[in-house]
């Protein structure tokens, strides 16, 4: 599904990424970690299309209207209701705004008893599960997530762990930047950790248990 | 693409209004324009149509630095800026929006600035009202296409509004003064030389809206 090669990127003199080459086949779901400024999320974006490489190449194998990106930003207008903000993302990527699928949508993220307030008055987990209901509004054949709970509470963030398994049991390939990869690891197929903007690696979970020792293997399941 | 514009621009009419703080001030600019003016002038007095016309661009002018500041300025809180690029749209399609948003507006506020120019400033409109209208409309689509352009260039409001005016209004020179000619015949001013002012008009939109399509991919590229 989506295939990279060789990939660099630099801001100025900074490299930030240098030779990242990884692949992540349909229907499976790869974690992304490693220490804060190691180039996670620029990885992501160049991913999702938002950046182009310096170098390197970047192959998807889907069209671009079914391509989620969910980041700390939540592309949300706060003047706008939380179903109005639906409909426009949604007539943006061609639906047809139907009332009746996009209160679906916010059910699934128990977001329906706030379809008419607005964005701006909601509290950061809220607005983090009305991007996620953005996302979900179509479903994604390739889903990339930058720290996907951040500001979520318990029962949120098993909410979005369950609609993130959806998306890959119905063939989705799911990349998940997190900064708790012993807790997520549970839920994933591959991990790749990268350290100073290189892959430093690239398996699966139990092999990054061996790796990184006892302290990787608590947190929680789903 | 035409759709997606559409959608771009309702949802920026709609947030303008829902805000709107910042088009009521691009509005009271342009009307402090013409009514300071209007005590300038000796009691009894009217200002020529040159002066009325003039003033209604350099109102509507001011008005367009506002309003394309302020539209892109609606992506910033949340990057929705991202979200846009990654749409399943021509990224010119949001040029367009902007573009068709900012045309609203600008003639939205020109209706208020126009009877306020002949009630303040005692004009009264005779022959050449439809040489106006072109030009209005003509200069309007060059004003909206550029500000659409050149709003996209600079990320935060303040940096926007001093580049908008910086490079924004040089470019204009020739619309402004069409736009101008073109007006002074709706205030009963000379009638010579309106189709060419009308022709003047329509080459620089079709250079502005040219260069925009073209360029508009480069400026509303890489967020870092």
């Amino acid at each position: 599904m989506l295939t990279l090669k060789g990939v660099g990127k630099h801001f100025g003199a900074r490299v930030i990424l240098h030779g990242v080459s990884l692949s992540v086949p349909a229907g499976s779901i790869a974690l992304l970690t490693g220490q804060n400024g190691a180039g996670k999320s620029t990885l992501l974006r160049l991913m999702a299309g938002l950046l182009t490489p310096d170098a390197g190449d970047i192959r998807r194998a889907c069209p671009d209207n079914a391509i989620a990106y969910l980041g700390h930003a939540t592309f949300l207008y706060n003047e706008l209701t939380a179903l109005e903000n639906l409909s426009f993302w949604d007539r943006l990527n061609g639906g047809d705004g139907g009332n009746a699928r996009l209160m679906e949508t916010l059910d699934r993220v128990k977001l329906a008893p706030f379809a008419d307030e607005r964005a701006g008055t909601f509290s950061r987990g809220m607005a983090q599960r009305l991007n996620l209901a953005r996302v979900l509004l179509r479903p994604p054949s390739l889903l990339l997530l930058d720290e996907p709970a951040t500001g979520l509470d318990a029962r949120s963030t098993a909410m979005l762990r369950q609609e993130i398994r959806a998306a890959r049991d119905k063939g989705a390939a799911v990349i998940w930047i997190t900064h708790a990869p012993a807790d997520d690891a549970s839920l994933a197929d591959t991990i790749f950790s990268l350290d100073g903007g290189t892959l430093a690696f690239s398996g699966p979970p139990v092999q990054w248990r061996a790796k990184t020792g006892p302290a990787s293997r608590g947190g929680a399941s789903c | 693409m035409l759709k997606a514009a559409c959608i771009i621009a309702s949802k920026d009419i709609r947030l303008v209004m829902v805000r709107g703080g910042a088009w009521v001030q691009s509005l009271l600019l342009g009307l402090l324009l013409v009514f300071v003016f209007s005590l300038s002038l000796p009691a009894g007095e009217t200002a020529s149509p040159q002066t009325a016309a003039t003033l209604f661009w350099l109102a509507s002018a001011f008005c367009q630095v506002l309003a394309f500041a302020m539209l892109y300025a609606l992506e910033e809180p949340t990057n929705a800026r991202a979200g846009l690029m990654l749409a399943p749209i021509p990224v010119q399609a949001v040029w367009l929006g902007k573009a068709m948003a900012g045309m609203g507006l600008i003639l939205a506020s020109q209706a208020v600035f126009f009877p306020a120019l002949v009630v303040f400033l005692g004009q009264h409109v005779s022959g050449g009202v439809w040489f106006f209208l072109a030009g209005l409309l003509l200069a309007d689509a060059g004003m909206a296409g550029l500000g659409a352009l050149v709003g996209a260039v600079a990320p935060g409001q303040a940096a926007r509004e001093s580049l908008l005016s910086v490079i924004v209004f040089p470019l204009l020179i020739p619309l402004l003064l069409a736009g101008i000619r073109l007006g002074e015949a709706a205030f009963g001013g000379p009638p010579a030389g309106l189709f060419r002012w009308l022709g003047i008009a329509a080459a620089f939109d079709a250079v502005f809206l040219g260069a925009a399509v073209l360029l508009f991919p480069f400026v509303f590229g890489e967020p870092q």
